[in-house]
Protein backbone atom coordinates (compact mmCIF):
# COMPACT_ATOMS: atom_id res chain seq x y z
CA UNK A 1 0.00 0.00 0.00
CA UNK A 2 1.49 3.42 -0.65
CA UNK A 3 1.73 6.46 1.72
CA UNK A 4 -1.24 8.29 -0.49
CA UNK A 5 -3.44 5.16 -0.28
CA UNK A 6 -2.62 4.98 3.54
CA UNK A 7 -3.50 8.86 4.01
CA UNK A 8 -6.61 8.40 1.70
CA UNK A 9 -7.66 5.49 4.19
CA UNK A 10 -7.49 7.32 7.23
CA UNK A 11 -8.89 10.62 6.34
CA UNK A 12 -11.87 8.53 5.33
CA UNK A 13 -11.87 6.98 8.56
CA UNK A 14 -11.77 10.36 10.36
CA UNK A 15 -14.77 11.78 8.01
CA UNK A 16 -18.43 11.76 9.99
CA UNK A 17 -20.47 8.57 8.59
CA UNK A 18 -23.01 11.10 6.89
CA UNK A 19 -20.29 12.50 5.23
CA UNK A 20 -19.49 9.18 3.77
CA UNK A 21 -19.98 9.28 0.13
CA UNK A 22 -23.72 7.50 -0.32
CA UNK A 23 -23.22 5.83 -3.95
CA UNK A 24 -19.86 4.26 -2.37
CA UNK A 25 -22.28 1.96 0.35
CA UNK A 26 -23.44 -1.31 -1.93
CA UNK A 27 -27.13 -0.93 -3.20
CA UNK A 28 -28.41 -3.35 -1.17
CA UNK A 29 -27.04 -1.97 2.43
CA UNK A 30 -28.47 1.28 0.83
CA UNK A 31 -31.85 -0.39 0.25
CA UNK A 32 -32.29 -1.36 3.55
CA UNK A 33 -31.19 1.46 5.40
CA UNK A 34 -34.59 3.13 3.25
CA UNK A 35 -36.50 -0.09 4.76
CA UNK A 36 -35.12 0.41 8.41
CA UNK A 37 -36.41 3.94 8.37
CA UNK A 38 -39.63 3.05 6.64
CA UNK A 39 -40.13 0.37 9.48
CA UNK A 40 -39.03 2.46 12.27
CA UNK A 41 -41.54 5.50 10.96
CA UNK A 42 -44.69 3.02 10.50
CA UNK A 43 -43.82 1.65 14.16
CA UNK A 44 -43.98 4.84 15.81
CA UNK A 45 -46.85 5.56 13.87
CA UNK A 46 -48.56 2.54 15.06
CA UNK A 47 -47.54 2.95 18.81
CA UNK A 48 -48.80 6.34 18.76
CA UNK A 49 -51.82 5.13 17.01
CA UNK A 50 -52.26 2.10 19.50
CA UNK A 51 -51.69 4.82 22.63
CA UNK A 52 -54.18 6.82 21.35
CA UNK A 53 -56.73 4.54 21.28
CA UNK A 54 -56.11 2.63 24.19
CA UNK A 55 -56.19 5.90 26.22
CA UNK A 56 -59.34 6.67 24.55
CA UNK A 57 -60.84 3.10 25.57
CA UNK A 58 -59.57 4.07 28.94
CA UNK A 59 -61.41 7.08 29.66
CA UNK A 60 -64.52 7.62 27.23
CA UNK A 61 -67.35 7.83 29.93
CA UNK A 62 -70.14 5.63 29.84
CA UNK A 63 -67.94 2.60 27.62
CA UNK A 64 -68.31 -0.89 28.76
CA UNK A 65 -65.11 -2.09 30.19
CA UNK A 66 -63.27 -4.41 27.88
CA UNK A 67 -64.25 -8.47 28.09
CA UNK A 68 -61.72 -10.45 28.87
CA UNK A 69 -60.88 -12.92 26.15
CA UNK A 70 -57.81 -15.33 27.24
CA UNK A 71 -57.76 -15.88 31.31
CA UNK A 72 -55.91 -17.62 33.52
CA UNK A 73 -56.35 -18.14 37.17
CA UNK A 74 -54.06 -19.76 39.28
CA UNK A 75 -52.88 -22.43 37.09
CA UNK A 76 -50.80 -24.34 38.12
CA UNK A 77 -48.36 -27.30 36.28
CA UNK A 78 -45.91 -29.83 36.93
CA UNK A 79 -44.52 -32.77 35.23
CA UNK A 80 -41.36 -34.09 37.22
CA UNK A 81 -41.21 -30.84 38.93
CA UNK A 82 -43.27 -27.90 39.19
CA UNK A 83 -43.50 -25.77 36.19
CA UNK A 84 -45.85 -22.93 36.92
CA UNK A 85 -47.77 -21.94 39.96
CA UNK A 86 -50.51 -19.81 41.07
CA UNK A 87 -50.35 -18.27 37.58
CA UNK A 88 -52.83 -15.29 37.07
CA UNK A 89 -53.33 -12.94 34.00
CA UNK A 90 -56.10 -11.89 31.52
CA UNK A 91 -55.72 -10.70 27.94
CA UNK A 92 -59.04 -8.15 27.49
CA UNK A 93 -60.24 -7.69 24.21
CA UNK A 94 -57.90 -6.31 21.07
CA UNK A 95 -55.08 -6.80 23.97
CA UNK A 96 -51.60 -7.89 23.32
CA UNK A 97 -50.08 -9.72 26.43
CA UNK A 98 -46.24 -10.12 25.76
CA UNK A 99 -45.13 -12.90 28.44
CA UNK A 100 -41.39 -12.25 29.40
CA UNK A 101 -39.05 -14.24 31.28
CA UNK A 102 -35.70 -16.42 31.39
CA UNK A 103 -35.28 -19.11 28.99
CA UNK A 104 -36.81 -22.36 30.56
CA UNK A 105 -39.30 -20.78 32.88
CA UNK A 106 -42.02 -22.40 31.57
CA UNK A 107 -43.23 -19.39 29.20
CA UNK A 108 -44.37 -21.48 26.17
CA UNK A 109 -46.02 -24.15 28.34
CA UNK A 110 -48.78 -21.16 29.24
CA UNK A 111 -49.32 -21.01 25.37
CA UNK A 112 -49.93 -24.50 25.23
CA UNK A 113 -52.69 -24.44 28.38
CA UNK A 114 -54.49 -21.11 26.49
CA UNK A 115 -54.72 -24.23 23.51
CA UNK A 116 -55.65 -26.72 25.63
CA UNK A 117 -52.44 -29.08 24.48
CA UNK A 118 -51.82 -29.56 28.22
CA UNK A 119 -54.08 -29.64 30.89
CA UNK A 120 -53.47 -27.67 34.04
CA UNK A 121 -52.66 -29.56 37.73
CA UNK A 122 -55.03 -26.32 39.59
CA UNK A 123 -56.58 -23.67 38.43
CA UNK A 124 -58.73 -22.57 35.14
CA UNK A 125 -57.80 -21.28 31.87
CA UNK A 126 -61.19 -19.69 30.22
CA UNK A 127 -61.89 -18.57 26.73
CA UNK A 128 -64.35 -15.65 25.91
CA UNK A 129 -65.41 -16.91 29.50
CA UNK A 130 -65.89 -20.45 28.77
CA UNK A 131 -63.86 -22.65 31.13
CA UNK A 132 -61.59 -25.09 28.84
CA UNK A 133 -59.53 -26.67 31.41
CA UNK A 134 -62.09 -29.70 30.85
CA UNK A 135 -63.12 -30.03 27.33
CA UNK A 136 -63.12 -32.89 25.37
CA UNK A 137 -60.70 -33.77 22.49
CA UNK A 138 -63.13 -32.96 19.85
CA UNK A 139 -64.25 -29.93 21.99
CA UNK A 140 -60.78 -28.64 22.25
CA UNK A 141 -60.30 -28.80 18.51
CA UNK A 142 -63.51 -26.58 18.12
CA UNK A 143 -62.32 -24.12 20.33
CA UNK A 144 -58.49 -23.91 19.55
CA UNK A 145 -60.44 -22.81 15.82
CA UNK A 146 -60.94 -19.21 17.82
CA UNK A 147 -57.01 -19.23 17.83
CA UNK A 148 -54.31 -18.68 15.34
CA UNK A 149 -50.66 -19.80 16.41
CA UNK A 150 -47.36 -18.82 15.49
CA UNK A 151 -44.94 -21.21 16.35
CA UNK A 152 -41.41 -20.31 16.91
CA UNK A 153 -39.52 -22.00 14.03
CA UNK A 154 -42.61 -21.26 11.95
CA UNK A 155 -44.33 -25.31 12.07
CA UNK A 156 -45.43 -25.21 8.27
CA UNK A 157 -45.99 -28.35 6.90
CA UNK A 158 -42.77 -28.84 4.64
CA UNK A 159 -44.45 -31.50 2.63
CA UNK A 160 -46.82 -28.89 1.04
CA UNK A 161 -46.47 -25.58 -0.67
CA UNK A 162 -47.04 -22.03 0.80
CA UNK A 163 -50.34 -21.47 -0.87
CA UNK A 164 -51.72 -24.66 0.51
CA UNK A 165 -50.39 -23.92 4.33
CA UNK A 166 -51.83 -21.15 4.23
CA UNK A 167 -54.91 -22.52 2.47
CA UNK A 168 -54.83 -25.38 5.13
CA UNK A 169 -57.28 -24.00 7.68
CA UNK A 170 -59.85 -23.16 5.04
CA UNK A 171 -59.91 -26.52 3.63
CA UNK A 172 -60.36 -28.11 6.94
CA UNK A 173 -63.08 -25.94 8.63
CA UNK A 174 -65.14 -23.88 6.16
CA UNK A 175 -67.22 -24.29 2.82
CA UNK A 176 -65.42 -22.02 0.41
CA UNK A 177 -65.05 -22.99 -2.69
CA UNK A 178 -61.16 -22.94 -4.41
CA UNK A 179 -61.38 -19.80 -6.18
CA UNK A 180 -62.58 -17.90 -2.28
CA UNK A 181 -59.83 -20.09 -0.74
CA UNK A 182 -57.28 -18.64 -3.43
CA UNK A 183 -58.48 -15.20 -2.58
CA UNK A 184 -58.19 -15.46 1.33
CA UNK A 185 -54.71 -16.91 0.95
CA UNK A 186 -53.44 -14.03 -1.29
CA UNK A 187 -55.67 -11.27 1.11
CA UNK A 188 -53.38 -12.78 3.94
CA UNK A 189 -49.95 -12.93 2.44
CA UNK A 190 -50.27 -9.79 1.31
CA UNK A 191 -51.62 -8.36 4.99
CA UNK A 192 -48.16 -10.54 5.92
CA UNK A 193 -45.87 -8.07 3.00
CA UNK A 194 -45.35 -10.84 0.87
CA UNK A 195 -45.79 -11.25 -2.83
CA UNK A 196 -48.29 -14.03 -3.39
CA UNK A 197 -46.99 -14.40 -7.11
CA UNK A 198 -43.62 -15.17 -6.14
CA UNK A 199 -44.23 -17.26 -2.73
CA UNK A 200 -47.76 -18.82 -3.56
CA UNK A 201 -45.88 -22.03 -5.39
CA UNK A 202 -42.80 -22.15 -3.00
CA UNK A 203 -41.93 -24.84 -0.82
CA UNK A 204 -41.36 -23.93 2.84
CA UNK A 205 -37.68 -24.98 2.85
CA UNK A 206 -36.88 -22.29 -0.30
CA UNK A 207 -37.68 -19.91 2.24
CA UNK A 208 -36.26 -17.52 4.46
CA UNK A 209 -36.40 -17.30 8.35
CA UNK A 210 -38.57 -14.16 7.98
CA UNK A 211 -40.61 -15.26 5.46
CA UNK A 212 -41.23 -18.85 7.41
CA UNK A 213 -42.36 -16.10 10.64
CA UNK A 214 -44.50 -14.22 8.09
CA UNK A 215 -46.19 -17.45 6.32
CA UNK A 216 -46.61 -18.73 9.68
CA UNK A 217 -48.60 -15.60 10.57
CA UNK A 218 -50.33 -15.44 7.52
CA UNK A 219 -51.58 -19.33 8.20
CA UNK A 220 -52.56 -18.59 11.84
CA UNK A 221 -54.94 -15.26 9.96
CA UNK A 222 -56.38 -17.49 7.56
CA UNK A 223 -59.55 -18.32 9.79
CA UNK A 224 -59.78 -14.88 11.01
CA UNK A 225 -59.47 -16.08 14.41
CA UNK A 226 -59.88 -13.71 17.45
CA UNK A 227 -56.81 -14.51 18.87
CA UNK A 228 -53.56 -15.15 17.87
CA UNK A 229 -50.19 -16.38 20.02
CA UNK A 230 -46.98 -16.35 19.17
CA UNK A 231 -43.59 -18.42 20.27
CA UNK A 232 -41.10 -16.20 20.23
CA UNK A 233 -41.72 -14.30 17.04
CA UNK A 234 -38.54 -13.05 16.29
CA UNK A 235 -36.26 -15.25 17.97
CA UNK A 236 -33.71 -15.74 15.49
CA UNK A 237 -34.23 -13.20 12.79
CA UNK A 238 -32.36 -9.78 12.03
CA UNK A 239 -32.53 -6.70 13.78
CA UNK A 240 -34.80 -5.48 10.30
CA UNK A 241 -36.96 -8.80 10.06
CA UNK A 242 -37.51 -8.31 14.07
CA UNK A 243 -38.85 -4.80 13.22
CA UNK A 244 -40.99 -6.23 10.28
CA UNK A 245 -42.37 -8.92 12.16
CA UNK A 246 -43.03 -7.04 15.45
CA UNK A 247 -44.59 -4.39 13.23
CA UNK A 248 -46.67 -7.07 11.89
CA UNK A 249 -48.05 -8.11 14.87
CA UNK A 250 -49.13 -4.66 15.72
CA UNK A 251 -50.91 -4.20 12.30
CA UNK A 252 -53.54 -6.92 13.52
CA UNK A 253 -53.41 -5.52 16.60
CA UNK A 254 -54.47 -1.93 15.10
CA UNK A 255 -56.35 -2.71 12.29
CA UNK A 256 -58.19 -6.45 13.05
CA UNK A 257 -58.44 -5.69 16.59
CA UNK A 258 -57.12 -9.28 17.65
CA UNK A 259 -56.45 -10.45 20.91
CA UNK A 260 -52.75 -11.41 21.23
CA UNK A 261 -50.40 -13.37 23.98
CA UNK A 262 -46.63 -13.51 22.70
CA UNK A 263 -44.10 -15.60 24.39
CA UNK A 264 -40.85 -13.44 24.09
CA UNK A 265 -37.39 -13.09 25.58
CA UNK A 266 -37.25 -10.20 22.89
CA UNK A 267 -37.64 -6.93 25.79
CA UNK A 268 -36.98 -4.49 22.84
CA UNK A 269 -39.68 -5.58 20.90
CA UNK A 270 -42.36 -6.21 24.13
CA UNK A 271 -41.94 -3.30 24.74
CA UNK A 272 -43.10 -1.92 21.42
CA UNK A 273 -45.98 -3.89 21.10
CA UNK A 274 -47.30 -4.63 24.55
CA UNK A 275 -50.42 -3.57 25.74
CA UNK A 276 -49.70 -5.52 29.07
CA UNK A 277 -46.28 -7.36 30.13
CA UNK A 278 -45.97 -10.24 32.02
CA UNK A 279 -42.82 -11.31 33.38
CA UNK A 280 -42.94 -14.88 34.68
CA UNK A 281 -40.33 -15.66 37.26
CA UNK A 282 -39.49 -18.29 39.45
CA UNK A 283 -42.86 -20.03 38.31
CA UNK A 284 -45.09 -17.30 39.10
CA UNK A 285 -46.24 -14.01 37.58
CA UNK A 286 -43.71 -11.61 39.18
CA UNK A 287 -45.39 -8.40 37.59
CA UNK A 288 -48.29 -7.78 35.42
CA UNK A 289 -48.80 -4.27 33.98
CA UNK A 290 -48.31 -1.92 31.40
CA UNK A 291 -44.83 -1.19 29.58
CA UNK A 292 -44.62 2.06 31.70
CA UNK A 293 -45.50 0.19 34.56
CA UNK A 294 -42.89 -1.96 34.20
CA UNK A 295 -40.13 0.52 33.49
CA UNK A 296 -41.24 2.84 36.42
CA UNK A 297 -40.99 -0.71 38.67
CA UNK A 298 -38.60 -0.07 41.61
CA UNK A 299 -38.24 -4.30 41.77
CA UNK A 300 -34.51 -5.62 41.90
CA UNK A 301 -35.24 -8.11 40.08
CA UNK A 302 -37.35 -5.97 37.53
CA UNK A 303 -34.63 -3.67 37.22
CA UNK A 304 -32.05 -6.46 36.73
CA UNK A 305 -34.12 -8.14 34.05
CA UNK A 306 -34.56 -5.03 31.68
CA UNK A 307 -31.13 -4.28 32.34
CA UNK A 308 -29.63 -1.03 30.30
CA UNK A 309 -33.19 -0.92 28.44
CA UNK B 1 -19.95 -59.83 64.09
CA UNK B 2 -20.13 -57.30 66.16
CA UNK B 3 -24.60 -56.18 65.97
CA UNK B 4 -23.90 -52.94 65.15
CA UNK B 5 -22.12 -53.97 61.74
CA UNK B 6 -25.05 -56.47 61.25
CA UNK B 7 -27.38 -54.15 61.07
CA UNK B 8 -26.08 -52.08 58.59
CA UNK B 9 -25.32 -54.79 56.51
CA UNK B 10 -28.99 -55.96 57.01
CA UNK B 11 -29.47 -52.42 56.37
CA UNK B 12 -27.82 -51.95 53.28
CA UNK B 13 -29.29 -55.29 51.86
CA UNK B 14 -32.93 -53.65 52.37
CA UNK B 15 -31.76 -50.74 50.87
CA UNK B 16 -30.52 -52.38 47.63
CA UNK B 17 -33.67 -54.78 47.63
CA UNK B 18 -35.73 -52.12 47.71
CA UNK B 19 -33.87 -49.81 44.99
CA UNK B 20 -34.14 -53.19 42.94
CA UNK B 21 -37.70 -53.72 43.17
CA UNK B 22 -38.50 -49.85 42.92
CA UNK B 23 -36.40 -50.31 39.06
CA UNK B 24 -38.53 -53.23 38.61
CA UNK B 25 -41.71 -51.37 39.22
CA UNK B 26 -40.93 -48.09 37.42
CA UNK B 27 -40.14 -50.00 34.50
CA UNK B 28 -42.87 -52.04 34.44
CA UNK B 29 -45.31 -49.19 35.25
CA UNK B 30 -43.33 -47.58 31.87
CA UNK B 31 -44.15 -50.72 30.02
CA UNK B 32 -48.04 -50.85 30.63
CA UNK B 33 -48.04 -46.93 30.04
CA UNK B 34 -46.63 -48.27 26.60
CA UNK B 35 -48.77 -50.50 25.85
CA UNK B 36 -51.74 -48.65 27.08
CA UNK B 37 -50.45 -45.43 24.68
CA UNK B 38 -49.93 -48.30 21.78
CA UNK B 39 -53.41 -49.87 22.05
CA UNK B 40 -55.49 -46.31 22.44
CA UNK B 41 -53.80 -44.65 19.25
CA UNK B 42 -54.15 -48.40 17.56
CA UNK B 43 -57.99 -48.16 18.45
CA UNK B 44 -58.13 -44.32 17.45
CA UNK B 45 -56.49 -44.82 14.11
CA UNK B 46 -58.71 -47.88 12.93
CA UNK B 47 -62.27 -46.21 14.58
CA UNK B 48 -61.56 -42.80 12.72
CA UNK B 49 -61.49 -44.94 9.02
CA UNK B 50 -65.45 -45.00 9.07
CA UNK B 51 -65.44 -41.36 10.40
CA UNK B 52 -65.42 -38.33 8.14
CA UNK B 53 -63.65 -35.92 7.07
CA UNK B 54 -62.09 -38.52 5.26
CA UNK B 55 -58.03 -37.75 3.90
CA UNK B 56 -58.44 -39.67 0.99
CA UNK B 57 -55.92 -37.32 -1.06
CA UNK B 58 -53.52 -38.68 1.77
CA UNK B 59 -54.61 -41.82 1.74
CA UNK B 60 -54.02 -42.32 -2.30
CA UNK B 61 -50.74 -40.78 -1.64
CA UNK B 62 -49.88 -43.22 1.13
CA UNK B 63 -51.12 -46.14 -0.93
CA UNK B 64 -48.32 -45.08 -3.71
CA UNK B 65 -45.66 -44.07 -1.50
CA UNK B 66 -46.07 -47.47 0.46
CA UNK B 67 -47.20 -49.57 -2.31
CA UNK B 68 -46.00 -48.72 -5.78
CA UNK B 69 -42.91 -47.31 -4.17
CA UNK B 70 -41.80 -50.56 -2.22
CA UNK B 71 -42.56 -52.58 -5.09
CA UNK B 72 -38.84 -52.62 -6.86
CA UNK B 73 -37.60 -54.14 -3.22
CA UNK B 74 -40.24 -56.69 -2.97
CA UNK B 75 -40.06 -57.60 -6.57
CA UNK B 76 -36.12 -58.26 -6.32
CA UNK B 77 -36.05 -60.29 -3.12
CA UNK B 78 -39.41 -61.94 -3.94
CA UNK B 79 -37.62 -63.60 -7.25
CA UNK B 80 -34.52 -64.18 -6.03
CA UNK B 81 -35.78 -65.88 -2.73
CA UNK B 82 -37.91 -68.02 -4.73
CA UNK B 83 -34.45 -69.20 -6.58
CA UNK B 84 -32.59 -69.67 -3.70
CA UNK B 85 -35.30 -71.98 -2.32
CA UNK B 86 -35.45 -74.19 -5.61
CA UNK B 87 -31.91 -74.31 -5.35
CA UNK B 88 -31.41 -75.80 -2.35
CA UNK B 89 -35.08 -77.73 -2.37
CA UNK B 90 -33.29 -79.15 -5.72
CA UNK B 91 -30.35 -80.69 -3.82
CA UNK B 92 -32.62 -82.36 -1.37
CA UNK B 93 -35.07 -83.48 -4.34
CA UNK B 94 -32.45 -85.10 -6.28
CA UNK B 95 -31.55 -87.06 -3.69
CA UNK B 96 -35.08 -88.56 -2.89
CA UNK B 97 -35.82 -88.52 -6.23
CA UNK B 98 -38.20 -86.69 -5.94
CA UNK B 99 -37.72 -83.47 -8.48
CA UNK B 100 -41.45 -83.17 -10.23
CA UNK B 101 -42.25 -82.30 -6.46
CA UNK B 102 -40.57 -78.73 -6.58
CA UNK B 103 -43.17 -76.83 -7.97
CA UNK B 104 -45.59 -77.65 -4.78
CA UNK B 105 -42.51 -77.38 -2.30
CA UNK B 106 -42.10 -73.32 -3.73
CA UNK B 107 -45.75 -72.93 -3.95
CA UNK B 108 -46.51 -74.11 -0.59
CA UNK B 109 -42.95 -72.30 0.69
CA UNK B 110 -43.66 -69.28 -1.16
CA UNK B 111 -47.71 -67.98 -0.52
CA UNK B 112 -47.83 -69.81 3.04
CA UNK B 113 -44.79 -68.09 4.60
CA UNK B 114 -42.03 -66.54 2.60
CA UNK B 115 -43.85 -64.46 0.53
CA UNK B 116 -45.67 -62.58 3.81
CA UNK B 117 -42.95 -62.55 6.38
CA UNK B 118 -40.69 -61.46 3.48
CA UNK B 119 -42.65 -58.56 1.90
CA UNK B 120 -43.53 -57.60 6.04
CA UNK B 121 -39.78 -57.16 6.61
CA UNK B 122 -38.84 -55.15 3.63
CA UNK B 123 -42.06 -53.09 4.24
CA UNK B 124 -40.94 -52.14 8.09
CA UNK B 125 -37.78 -51.35 6.54
CA UNK B 126 -38.54 -49.07 4.01
CA UNK B 127 -41.61 -47.82 4.68
CA UNK B 128 -41.69 -48.26 8.72
CA UNK B 129 -38.85 -46.38 8.83
CA UNK B 130 -40.10 -43.48 6.42
CA UNK B 131 -42.81 -43.25 8.51
CA UNK B 132 -41.23 -43.07 11.80
CA UNK B 133 -38.86 -40.85 10.76
CA UNK B 134 -41.50 -38.44 8.98
CA UNK B 135 -43.81 -37.48 11.98
CA UNK B 136 -40.96 -37.79 14.11
CA UNK B 137 -39.83 -34.68 12.32
CA UNK B 138 -42.97 -33.64 12.27
CA UNK B 139 -43.33 -33.71 16.17
CA UNK B 140 -39.88 -32.12 16.85
CA UNK B 141 -40.28 -29.36 13.96
CA UNK B 142 -43.57 -28.74 15.90
CA UNK B 143 -45.61 -29.38 12.67
CA UNK B 144 -47.85 -31.98 15.06
CA UNK B 145 -48.88 -29.19 17.72
CA UNK B 146 -49.90 -26.97 14.70
CA UNK B 147 -52.10 -29.67 13.36
CA UNK B 148 -53.77 -29.73 16.67
CA UNK B 149 -54.15 -25.83 16.88
CA UNK B 150 -55.82 -26.33 13.43
CA UNK B 151 -57.71 -28.04 14.86
CA UNK B 152 -57.08 -30.88 13.29
CA UNK B 153 -56.21 -34.58 15.20
CA UNK B 154 -53.28 -35.53 14.11
CA UNK B 155 -54.06 -39.76 14.48
CA UNK B 156 -56.84 -38.82 12.23
CA UNK B 157 -54.98 -36.77 9.63
CA UNK B 158 -51.39 -38.57 9.45
CA UNK B 159 -51.90 -42.33 11.33
CA UNK B 160 -55.23 -43.08 9.78
CA UNK B 161 -54.26 -42.68 6.12
CA UNK B 162 -50.93 -44.84 6.55
CA UNK B 163 -52.25 -48.01 8.77
CA UNK B 164 -55.11 -48.07 5.99
CA UNK B 165 -52.76 -47.91 2.99
CA UNK B 166 -50.69 -50.85 4.61
CA UNK B 167 -53.59 -52.82 5.25
CA UNK B 168 -54.49 -52.63 1.62
CA UNK B 169 -51.11 -52.93 0.01
CA UNK B 170 -49.05 -55.03 2.28
CA UNK B 171 -51.60 -57.78 0.59
CA UNK B 172 -51.14 -56.59 -2.90
CA UNK B 173 -47.28 -56.35 -2.31
CA UNK B 174 -47.45 -60.23 -1.33
CA UNK B 175 -49.29 -61.40 -4.02
CA UNK B 176 -46.65 -59.83 -6.79
CA UNK B 177 -43.95 -61.27 -4.44
CA UNK B 178 -45.27 -64.72 -4.10
CA UNK B 179 -46.13 -64.69 -7.62
CA UNK B 180 -42.12 -63.93 -8.63
CA UNK B 181 -40.94 -66.43 -5.68
CA UNK B 182 -42.68 -68.90 -7.76
CA UNK B 183 -41.60 -67.46 -11.03
CA UNK B 184 -38.05 -67.37 -9.81
CA UNK B 185 -38.35 -71.38 -8.88
CA UNK B 186 -39.84 -72.07 -12.50
CA UNK B 187 -36.35 -70.62 -13.70
CA UNK B 188 -34.23 -73.01 -11.32
CA UNK B 189 -36.87 -75.92 -12.05
CA UNK B 190 -36.44 -75.55 -15.93
CA UNK B 191 -32.73 -74.76 -16.18
CA UNK B 192 -31.20 -76.71 -13.09
CA UNK B 193 -32.92 -79.27 -12.75
CA UNK B 194 -34.21 -79.38 -17.00
CA UNK B 195 -38.19 -79.83 -15.42
CA UNK B 196 -41.07 -78.85 -18.38
CA UNK B 197 -42.20 -75.53 -17.21
CA UNK B 198 -45.78 -77.68 -17.42
CA UNK B 199 -45.15 -80.05 -14.96
CA UNK B 200 -43.91 -77.19 -12.97
CA UNK B 201 -46.73 -75.06 -13.12
CA UNK B 202 -49.48 -77.65 -12.68
CA UNK B 203 -47.79 -78.88 -9.56
CA UNK B 204 -47.69 -75.41 -8.27
CA UNK B 205 -51.56 -75.50 -8.70
CA UNK B 206 -52.25 -78.67 -7.22
CA UNK B 207 -50.81 -77.17 -4.24
CA UNK B 208 -52.76 -74.00 -4.46
CA UNK B 209 -55.65 -75.96 -4.91
CA UNK B 210 -54.80 -79.46 -2.32
CA UNK B 211 -55.54 -77.25 0.77
CA UNK B 212 -59.65 -76.86 0.64
CA UNK B 213 -61.62 -73.86 0.10
CA UNK B 214 -62.74 -70.72 2.52
CA UNK B 215 -66.48 -69.96 0.98
CA UNK B 216 -66.08 -72.68 -1.59
CA UNK B 217 -64.19 -70.83 -4.06
CA UNK B 218 -61.08 -69.06 -2.17
CA UNK B 219 -58.28 -71.51 -1.44
CA UNK B 220 -57.02 -71.65 1.93
CA UNK B 221 -53.24 -70.77 1.12
CA UNK B 222 -54.66 -68.15 -0.43
CA UNK B 223 -56.54 -67.54 2.75
CA UNK B 224 -53.34 -68.24 5.11
CA UNK B 225 -51.46 -66.25 2.35
CA UNK B 226 -53.21 -62.85 2.78
CA UNK B 227 -54.07 -62.68 6.24
CA UNK B 228 -50.17 -62.77 7.63
CA UNK B 229 -49.87 -59.42 5.60
CA UNK B 230 -53.06 -58.02 6.71
CA UNK B 231 -51.44 -58.30 10.35
CA UNK B 232 -48.14 -57.30 9.57
CA UNK B 233 -49.26 -54.14 7.65
CA UNK B 234 -51.22 -53.43 10.92
CA UNK B 235 -48.34 -53.62 12.64
CA UNK B 236 -45.63 -52.06 11.08
CA UNK B 237 -47.75 -48.48 10.15
CA UNK B 238 -49.18 -48.38 13.76
CA UNK B 239 -45.56 -49.04 15.31
CA UNK B 240 -44.24 -46.96 13.13
CA UNK B 241 -46.88 -43.88 13.83
CA UNK B 242 -46.63 -44.69 18.00
CA UNK B 243 -42.41 -44.07 17.39
CA UNK B 244 -43.16 -41.59 15.00
CA UNK B 245 -45.49 -39.14 17.54
CA UNK B 246 -43.58 -39.99 20.72
CA UNK B 247 -40.32 -38.81 19.49
CA UNK B 248 -38.36 -36.06 21.53
CA UNK B 249 -35.08 -34.52 21.74
CA UNK B 250 -34.08 -33.24 18.02
CA UNK B 251 -32.93 -35.09 15.36
CA UNK B 252 -31.28 -37.35 17.64
CA UNK B 253 -34.59 -38.57 18.81
CA UNK B 254 -35.84 -39.12 15.28
CA UNK B 255 -32.91 -41.27 14.47
CA UNK B 256 -34.25 -43.52 17.71
CA UNK B 257 -37.11 -43.25 16.85
CA UNK B 258 -36.50 -45.14 13.57
CA UNK B 259 -34.39 -47.22 14.64
CA UNK B 260 -37.04 -48.90 17.45
CA UNK B 261 -39.71 -49.05 15.13
CA UNK B 262 -37.62 -51.55 12.54
CA UNK B 263 -36.38 -53.65 15.37
CA UNK B 264 -39.42 -53.64 17.07
CA UNK B 265 -41.79 -54.10 13.78
CA UNK B 266 -39.36 -56.67 12.56
CA UNK B 267 -39.17 -59.03 15.86
CA UNK B 268 -43.40 -58.61 16.38
CA UNK B 269 -43.94 -59.85 12.83
CA UNK B 270 -41.61 -62.96 13.25
CA UNK B 271 -42.86 -63.55 16.44
CA UNK B 272 -47.00 -62.87 15.54
CA UNK B 273 -46.17 -64.73 12.59
CA UNK B 274 -45.06 -67.97 14.41
CA UNK B 275 -49.30 -67.34 16.64
CA UNK B 276 -50.75 -66.71 13.66
CA UNK B 277 -49.28 -69.68 11.73
CA UNK B 278 -50.76 -71.65 14.93
CA UNK B 279 -54.15 -70.59 14.72
CA UNK B 280 -54.30 -70.50 11.07
CA UNK B 281 -52.89 -73.98 10.76
CA UNK B 282 -55.63 -75.39 13.40
CA UNK B 283 -58.61 -73.50 11.50
CA UNK B 284 -57.70 -74.56 8.05
CA UNK B 285 -55.88 -77.87 9.05
CA UNK B 286 -57.79 -79.10 11.98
Amino acid sequence: MTDEDDRRKKQDERRHPSEKDDTAMPRRARDSGRVRQAIRTELEEVAEAGADSQAKAGVEPGRSPKRKVISLENISLAFEEPILQDVTFAAKEGETVVVVGESGTGKSTILKLVLRLLIPDNGRVAIDGEDITHLTFDDALKVRQKMGMVFQGAALFDSMTVYENVAYPLREHTLLNEDEIEARVREKLDFVDLDPERVMDQMPSELSGGMKKRVGIARGLANNPEIMLYDEPTSGLDPLTTATITYLILKLQRELGVTSVVVSHDIRSAFRMASKIALLANKRIGFFGTPEEMTGSDDPYIREFLGGF
Amino acid sequence: MPQQEVRRYALTTLHIEHLILESFNDAAKRGVKSLQEFFTLAGKALGFIFVKPFYTADLFQQMDVIGVGSLGIVLLTGFFTGMVLALQSAVQLQALGQTALIGKLIAGSMVRELGPVLAGLMVAGRVGSGIAAQLGSMRVTEQIDALNTLGTDPIKKLVTPRVLACLIMLPLLTVINDFVGILGGSIIARFYLGLPSSMYWSSVFEQMLSGGFTLRYIPNDFVQGLTKPFVFGGIISLVACYHGLKTSGGTEGVGLATTRTVVSASILILVVDYFLTQILLALFHP
